[in-house]
C-alpha cells in the first residue's frame, strides 16, 4: 500500500510534474521503438546528439558570458548577442585576409567577399586548408570582441553604473542595434557563404559522421570552458568575480577593486561571446549582421534555465537547449521541422515551471 | 565648538588613533550626522549606543567612507581620511564588519578569508593561521560554503575576514544582531579578546547594556548629535542615561 499511497500524494501534490513525467516516458519509448523498428538508425540519431552538442557548446560558451555579466553586473545585457556577431566579423575578416592575401586584393578579403568579392570557394579557408588563419581568426575574433565590449562599457554602462537593471537593460537594447547595424555598414545585410567545406575531412564513427570543424569547435570550446572554470575557481581574481557576484558591497568594504573586476568580467565574457561567434559561423558555414542577435534568445533561454548568474547553470542549459532542438527533429520531420527551437524553449518553460531558480541558480553564483 | 559644547557632554582627546571631529555626513541629500565628535585611542575598545535611527551606524560608515561626506574632519593615525573610498582607507589600516551580509555566501570559508586580504599580493600564511586559531570552528569548516553556515559562524568569519589585515581598528556594527541568546554572551568574549591583543574597537550595539560593561568608553548617540560620552559603567549607572535609553 506505501508505494500506492505515495503515488496518489504525488498525482495530487504535483499533477504538471506527473504529466511532464508520462509524456517523457511515452517520447523515450516512442524513441526506443524507432530505433529498434528501424524507424531511425542508430547513426542517424548519433548524428542529432552529436549536432546538438556542438551547438549547444556554443551556446553555453556563448551563456557563459552573459550569466557572468548578469550577476557582477546586475543586468541582462542584450548587446550580447551583438558582441558575438562582431566576434564572428572581425575574426572571418581576418581570417580571409591572411587566407587569400597570396591571391586577392586585401579590400574584398577583410570584407569577407562582400560586393564582388572572392567568393568562399575560392578563398578556400577551412581548418585544414589554412589553419594558421583559422587560428589567427579566433584570436582576433576574442581581442576585437573584448575591445568592444570594454569600450562599450566605458562609454555607456559605466556612467550608469549605479542605475537599476531596468535602465541598463534598456541602454543594452540600443547598445545591439548600434553594433548590429555598424556590421551592415561595413559588411553586409545578407547571409553569405564563408568556409570551404568542400576538402575538409570528415570522421565515421560508428556511423555518426564528424567533421573537422565540428570538431574544432568541441575542443576549442572546452577547453575554454575548463579555462573559466580553473579562473573562477583557483585564481585571486576569479574568486573576487564570484565574491563581487555574491555582494557588491561587501566587495568594496573588503577592499577589492570593483571596477578593476568589472573590467576583468567584460574582458573574459566579451571574450567568450566574440569566440563563440567565430566558432557558429565555422559549423554553419555562413555569416550574417544578425546571427548574435538570433542565437541571443536562444542564450537566454540556456542561461535562464541553468540559473542566471551560474556559469556552470549556462553551460548545461546550453547543452540542454541544444540537445533539445535537435533531438526535437526524431519527431518534428518535414514542415514541422522549423519547431525545434521553440520545443527549446518549450523545455525552458517546463524547467521554470518545476524548478523557477533554474537547474543551478540558488546553488552558486559565478 | 562652543554650540556643541552647549549641548552636549562629550569631551575630545589629543593624540586619539581615530578622531573625528564636527562630522556632518548622511546619504545623498539627507543629512543624518550633526557635529558628531568621536575619538579612539590606540588600543581602546569604544561602543557607541542609542535609540533606533539614532545614525550610530552612520557614523561608523561615515569612518569607513560608505556615507556623503558633508563636512568636518576624520583623521587616523594622523592622516585625515575623510572623504576617501572604502578601498582606500582599507589600506589606512582600518578593517569593517557590516550588521549584516557580512560573509561570501558562495564562497568557502578559506575564500572568505582570502579575499579577507585581496590588496596584498600574497595571503600571509600567518594571517590565515591567527584567524583560525582565534576561531577553531573556521579551520574545521575551511572547505565549507559560508553561506551554509550558522549565523554565529558567519559571524565569525566576517570578523576573520576583517582581521586578515591586522587592522589597527577594527569597526563592528552591531556584532549581536540576530544571534540566539546563548551566543551573544560567547560571541562579546571573543570581541574582548580581540581588544586585549591590541586591535582598537567601535562597536555600535544595541545590546547596551552588554557594551557598556565591556567597553572603556561610550557615545550616546541621540538623532544624529552626541548626547553623551563617558567610561561605560559611568554611563550605565548614570541615572538619565538609564532612564532614557537602557529601559530604567
Amino acid at each position: 500500500m506505501e508505494p500506492y499511497a505515495r503515488g496518489r500524494r504525488l498525482v495530487r501534490d504535483q499533477p504538471g510534474l506527473v504529466v511532464v513525467a508520462v509524456a517523457a516516458l511515452l517520447l523515450v519509448g516512442d524513441l526506443i521503438g524507432k530505433l529498434t523498428g528501424g524507424g531511425l538508425t542508430p547513426a542517424r540519431f548519433g548524428g542529432f546528439v552529436w549536432d546538438g552538442l556542438v551547438i549547444g557548446l556554443l551556446i553555453g560558451l556563448a551563456g557563459i558570458g552573459l550569466s557572468l555579466t548578469y550577476s557582477i553586473l546586475g543586468f541582462a545585457n542584450f548587446a550580447h548577442g551583438d558582441y558575438i556577431s562582431w566576434g564572428a566579423f572581425s575574426g572571418w575578416a581576418v581570417a580571409y585576409l591572411l587566407a587569400g592575401i597570396d591571391r586577392y586584393a586585401a579590400g574584398g578579403l577583410l570584407l569577407i567577399g562582400a560586393g564582388d568579392g572572392p567568393a568562399p570557394g575560392d578563398v578556400g579557408v577551412s581548418i585544414t586548408n589554412t589553419p594558421l588563419s583559422i587560428v589567427a581568426g579566433l584570436v582576433v575574433a576574442v581581442a576585437f570582441t573584448v575591445g568592444v565590449s570594454l569600450l562599450v562599457d566605458r562609454v555607456v554602462y559605466r556612467p550608469i553604473r549605479e542605475a537599476d537593471g531596468i535602465t541598463l537593460l534598456i541602454a543594452s537594447i540600443g547598445v545591439a542595434f548600434a553594433l548590429r547595424y555598424l556590421i551592415v555598414f561595413f559588411f553586409y545585410s545578407g547571409r553569405q557563404g564563408v568556409t570551404d567545406i568542400s576538402r575538409v575531412p570528415s570522421y565515421d564513427i560508428g556511423g555518426v559522421v564528424i567533421n573537422a570543424h565540428e570538431l574544432t569547435i568541441v575542443v576549442v570550446g572546452l577547453a575554454l570552458m575548463v579555462g573559466v572554470h580553473l579562473l573562477l575557481q583557483r585564481t585571486k581574481l576569479g574568486k573576487a568575480m564570484r565574491a563581487m557576484a555574491d555582494n557588491r558591497d561587501l566587495a568594496q568594504v573588503t577592499g577589492i577593486p570593483v571596477e578593476g573586476v568589472i573590467r576583468t568580467t567584460w574582458i573574459l565574457g566579451g571574450g567568450l561571446a566574440g569566440a563563440a561567434g567565430y566558432l557558429v559561423v565555422l559549423t554553419q558555414g555562413t555569416i550574417a549582421y544578425d546571427l548574435g542577435w538570433l542565437l541571443l534568445l536562444l542564450i537566454f533561454a540556456a542561461v535562464i534555465m541553468g540559473g542566471i548568474g551560474s556559469v556552470y547553470g549556462a553551460i548545461v542549459g546550453g547543452l540542454v537547449i541544444g540537445l533539445a532542438s535537435r533531438l526535437s527533429l526524431i519527431w518534428l520531420t518535414g514542415d514541422l521541422s522549423s519547431f525545434a527551437e521553440p520545443v527549446a524553449f518549450g523545455l525552458m518553460i517546463f524547467v521554470l515551471l518545476f524548478r523557477p531558480e533554474g537547474i543551478f541558480g540558488g546553488v552558486s553564483t559565478a | 565648538m562652543s554650540e556643541i559644547t552647549a549641548t552636549t557632554e562629550v569631551t575630545t582627546y589629543d593624540d586619539s588613533l581615530l578622531s573625528v571631529r564636527s562630522l556632518d555626513a548622511g546619504y545623498g541629500d539627507l543629512q543624518i550626522l550633526e557635529h558628531v565628535d568621536l575619538d579612539v585611542a590606540d588600543g581602546e575598545y569604544v561602543t557607541i549606543v542609542g535609540p533606533n535611527g539614532a545614525g550610530k551606524s552612520t557614523v561608523m560608515k561615515s569612518v569607513f567612507g560608505l556615507t556623503t561626506y558633508m563636512g568636518g574632519d576624520i583623521e587616523f593615525d594622523g592622516e585625515a581620511i575623510e572623504g576617501l573610498r572604502p578601498e582606500e582607507i582599507i589600506h589606512h589600516g582600518i578593517g569593517y564588519v557590516p550588521q549584516s551580509d557580512n560573509v561570501f555566501p558562495s564562497l568557502s570559508v578559506e575564500e572568505n578569508l582570502e579575499m579577507g586580504a585581496y590588496i596584498l599580493d600574497n595571503v600571509p600564511d600567518d594571517a590565515m593561521q591567527a584567524v583560525y586559531d582565534r576561531f577553531p570552528i573556521l579551520e574545521e569548516r575551511r572547505g565549507q560554503k559560508a553561506g551554509t553556515m550558522s549565523g554565529g559562524q558567519q559571524q565569525m568569519l566576517a570578523m576573520g575576514r576583517a582581521l586578515m589585515l591586522d587592522p589597527d581598528l577594527l569597526l563592528l556594527d552591531e556584532p549581536s544582531a540576530g544571534l540566539a541568546p546563548d551566543l551573544v554572551e560567547d560571541m562579546f568574549d571573543r570581541i574582548d579578546r580581540i581588544n586585549d591583543d591590541g586591535t582598537a574597537i567601535l562597536m555600535v550595539e544595541q545590546n547596551a547594556k552588554q557594551a557598556l560593561r565591556r567597553c572603556d568608553r561610550s557615545y550616546v548617540l541621540v538623532q544624529g548629535k552626541n548626547r553623551y560620552e563617558e567610561d561605560g559603567d559611568a554611563l550605565l549607572n548614570d541615572p538619565e542615561v538609564r532612564k532614557q535609553f537602557l529601559g530604567g
